[in-house]
């Protein structure tokens, strides 16, 4: 079953008249299906920041339609945009963005708190997801009080606590050293098998792309080219290695 | 680059951060001018300078004023750094020494200074001639004249000076908050905590000791106590206060955050959590607001409860335009004479004669107060159609009295402690040859006593019976008649100054005493005009001031809290929930302090009522009349406050709105 769908996506930056144009995407159109885990790979400045900003309804494609489930997104308003965001969509960002005003367990009940649940349905989900985590023990305290790596897990907790149809991540584990950046990788892959959810991953980064199920390269704002994950790690490794250099990126 | 260049596109790129804060320096110099030239003003020289009370209290209000005006601006100015940390951190990333950075700073202010301290001058002086003609309209009743514009090159020099060094004590500190920067500080500014606080439940029960003690000493009914216990009120009060807002407030929300129903919905869990993170931070501020509200809101009421009362006073203490003793036959005719010549008509006139009869009780002491009655004593007698006769014809509004054969009414003109005298005098007898009367009930009022220091109404049967018998005489002691009393009543009483002039002198020159309106208000004013003019200025710069601290406090908060509204807005926050986020974020920074401030100064008025006020309007509970007058000040006080309210949510709302750029 297909979660998102993009129907030739572009994006213009800078007013039509002047002549600054900056075309960030170019008809991109691909479908997501239910639990696949993609990342999304390429040169600086080829578009994939920007493509999550669409695909997270944070930015607003120029042309072309975004279908999810059976809703244009497209067509919504700011209100109804706040809405699908916080039902449908969780967020992992690559400074974690965890409020510091906030312990982790309010940290990650925020989304919740503000569709409005019950603080009992809150609070179930909450135990549920931070034993899965195995966060339980560092809930009441503040972000600036646990390690990067808590810091980043309680994040995912946060984007997983709505039962969101995606989570996006960007660059998740641009910020951790290579054990943490490994556990969170482990996390997401964990949460792709365990939960069935669907992952969406923009990363610069071959070993973290190489836990992906499917990888689709863009350059220029246009989609290049795609890479499946076989049964065989190391060569999927060396392919989008491959790729990468052909791209002119790392 | 040149530093000063640097130092001017600096201004020019954050104009609109320094709007306010030239603002609030522009206004600062404007009071500080308008003040030293009001000392200099000749107008005002000449109607006060021939009591040296008044000198001192200009000049310790001034104090208090300059005092203010420089932790205000300090501390505004400490803001506005912290406000610009990242841009000064790239400074010192780009190898700027932080003495180049505070040079940088300093000439900034300067800049910014001298421009504030030009127009603050120049509006100080375009409204120094409004200002003085206030000063002098509410405080001299014959004050009709217009006064001539001057410029007070002195004020303006003086102004000047202080404000150059004030300025330059704010570059010195703001080098000092540099110092303590550390880069990677700056680099992470939003990031590092600003101080949680719990709370105690000890500070918050403490507090709430502290100041319910206070309250309860202020309250307290007998004048002299109040006036000695006015120091401990402040301390346990403003002790109690910083108590409050460093631990009790703290407490309150961390209770608040464990009621889950209400605190985990969206809303509240985002303000709550934000107000509580940044309360160690803005506790301080946030207790001196409060305390400094108390202040104004105080003066400002006090001021315009005097005010607002003067007038009623005069007449509460006289009951007429004019009465004279004796003389009569002499100055009757003059009297009208001058009425005529100035064309003013007499509203009603009637003389009387005076009665007394000896005291035969005995009151020895009303608890902690002065009053007594001895057997020396005499009182001043009235049959009741004369009393309310007298008092119908009166300006004043009271209730006719209905007294029955073989009882007494009691009038007492000051004290407060109506229950205790009442306790005290009620039930006494009073023994004459052939029969005795019963004080049943007493009565507050300062009129009719015509020089006597008690007073008695009577039922008019017993009135005539012992003035026959004599027992009531309007001789004294020695045996000479009383001078009768003429009591008058005339139009435009308040206003007429050149009639007052005549009448004064014929009554001084042919009567044994006489007092008119006119001139007891003259006098009240003198004395009550400066304070309410003195009250209103300070309420007004401290309302000002208070209230534009706060604006900087949340401004620097917004900058530092702007990430976190981007990554909310990213997590699904729509455009009404975050505009309720900050209104809940905000409103408790500016309504907690006004709040306390104004309920400290409910019970401060209710000592001022019980010093001043209560002896001042004549109303069975004067308190009332205190809160009424009062509360038209704090609704003014909470208008200016909500005004700014709204500045800083707009502002707030801008900067957290702006994506980093």
């Amino acid at each position: 079953m297909q979660v998102l769908k993009l129907i030739n996506i572009g994006k213009v930056y800078g007013s039509k008249k002047s002549i600054k144009q900056y075309m960030a995407l170019k008809n991109i159109s691909f479908e997501v299906m239910e639990g696949e885990f993609i990342g999304v790979m390429g040169p600086s400045g080829s578009g994939k920041t920007t493509l999550l900003n669409i695909l997270g309804s944070i930015d607003k494609p120029t042309t072309g339609r975004l279908i999810m489930g059976d809703k244009d997104i497209t067509s919504l308003n700011k209100k109804q945009l706040a809405k699908h965001r916080i039902e449908n969509i969780g967020f992992i960002f690559q400074d974690y963005n965890l409020l510091e005003t906030m312990t982790l367990k309010e940290n990650i009940i925020l989304p919740l708190a503000l569709s409005g649940h019950k603080p009992g349905v809150m609070e179930d989900k909450l135990k549920k997801i931070s034993k899965n985590m195995g966060i339980t023990k560092v809930l009441g305290k503040y972000p600036y009080e646990v390690s990067g790596g808590e810091q980043q897990r309680a994040a995912a907790c946060r984007a997983l606590i709505t039962n969101p149809k995606i989570i996006l991540a960007d660059e998740p584990t641009g910020n951790l050293d290579s054990k943490s950046g490994k556990d969170l990788l482990e996390l997401l892959s964990f949460i792709n098998n365990e939960y069935k959810t669907t992952i969406l991953m923009v990363t610069h980064d071959v070993f973290a792309a190489s836990y992906c199920e499917k990888i689709m390269f863009i350059r220029d704002g246009e989609i290049y080219n795609e890479l499946y994950a076989g049964n065989n790690k190391k060569e999927f490794f060396d392919s989008i290695i491959d790729v990468m250099s052909v791209l002119g990126g790392e | 680059m040149k530093l000063y260049k640097l130092a001017l596109s600096n201004i020019k790129r954050n104009l609109k951060k320094y709007i306010m804060y030239f603002f609030s320096l522009s206004f600062s110099v404007f009071t500080a001018y308008t003040f030293f030239a009001l000392l200099q003003n000749e107008y005002v020289l000449m109607a006060f300078k021939y009591d040296e009370r008044y000198k001192s209290l200009l000049t310790s209000f001034g104090i208090v004023i300059m005092v203010f005006v420089m932790f205000f601006l300090i501390s505004s100015n400490k803001s506005f750094i912290k406000a610009r940390k990242k841009e000064i951190s790239t400074y010192s990333l780009f190898g700027m020494t932080n003495a180049r950075i505070g040079k940088l700073l300093f000439l900034e202010i300067i800049i910014v200074g001298f421009v504030a301290l030009i127009i603050g001058i120049g509006v100080g002086i375009f409204f120094s001639k409004l200002i003085a003609m206030i000063l002098l309209d509410i405080s001299l009743v014959s004050f009709m004249g217009d006064i001539e514009f001057t410029i007070s090159p002195k004020a303006a020099y003086i102004t000047a000076i202080i404000f150059i060094s004030i300025f330059s004590v704010m570059g010195l500190s703001g080098l000092r908050v540099i110092n303590k920067f550390e880069l990677v500080d700056l680099f992470k500014a939003h990031k590092v905590s600003e101080g949680r606080t719990k709370g105690a439940v000890i500070f918050l029960i403490l507090s709430i000791i502290l100041i319910g003690f206070g309250y309860y000493l202020a309250s307290g009914s007998n004048p002299i106590s109040v006036v000695n216990s006015s120091i401990p009120i402040l301390v346990l009060v403003i002790i109690g206060t910083y108590l409050f807002f460093w631990g009790g407030l703290p407490k309150v929300l961390d209770i608040i955050k464990r009621n889950k129903g209400d605190y985990y919905r969206g809303v509240n869990l985002i303000s709550t959590s934000g107000f509580s993170h940044r309360m160690k931070s803005i506790g301080t501020v946030m207790a001196t607001i409060a305390v400094l509200s108390a202040v104004a809101t105080t003066a400002i009421a006090t001021g315009y409860t005097l005010y607002y009362n003067i007038e009623n006073d005069v007449y509460e203490q006289l009951g007429y335009d004019m009465y004279f003793y004796g003389g009569q036959e002499k100055v009757l005719d003059d009297v009208e004479a001058v009425f005529k010549k100035h064309n003013i008509k007499i509203i009603k006139k009637l003389t009387i004669q005076r009665y007394t009869c000896p005291s035969s009780i005995e009151v020895s002491e009303v608890e902690n107060s002065y009053f007594r009655i001895t057997k020396e004593d005499y009182f001043r007698v009235y049959p009741e159609s004369l009393y309310n006769k007298l008092m119908s014809i009166s300006r004043c509004d009271y209730k006719p009295l209905k007294v029955r054969a073989g009882e007494a009414i009691y009038v007492y003109p000051f004290l407060n402690d109506r229950h205790r005298i009442a306790d005290a005098v009620n039930g006494q007898e009073l023994n004459f040859k052939d029969r005795e009367l019963t004080v049943t009930s007493t009565i507050k009022s300062r009129l009719l006593f015509f020089g006597a220091k008690h007073m008695i109404v009577i039922n008019d049967d017993d009135f005539n019976h012992l003035l026959k018998i004599g027992d009531i005489t309007d001789t004294d002691r020695v045996g000479n008649t009383y001078d009768k009393v003429t009591v008058f009543t005339y139009e435009k009483s308040l206003k007429s100054t050149e009639l007052n002039r005549e009448l004064t002198k014929i009554l001084f020159a042919s009567t044994s005493g006489f007092r008119t309106a006119y001139n007891l208000y003259e006098e009240s004013l003198q004395t009550f005009g400066l304070i309410c003019f003195i009250g209103f200025f300070m309420g007004v710069v401290f309302i000002l001031m208070t209230a534009s601290l706060l604006y900087f406090k949340q401004i620097m908060a917004a900058e530092e809290e702007r990430h976190q509204y981007r990554m909310l807005r990213k997590i699904g926050l729509d455009e009404d929930t975050e505009r309720k986020v900050i209104s809940k974020r905000l409103i408790p920074v500016f309504l907690i302090p006004l709040l306390i401030g104004i309920v400290h100064s409910i019970f401060a008025m209710k000592s001022a009522d019980t010093i001043v006020f209560s002896n001042m309007i004549a109303n069975e509970n004067s308190y009332i009349t205190v809160l009424l007058c009062s509360a038209v000040m704090y609704g003014i006080y909470a208008v200016v406050y909500s005004i700014f309210y709204f500045i800083t949510k707009g502002q707030y709302s801008r900067i957290v709105k702006t994506e980093r750029k």
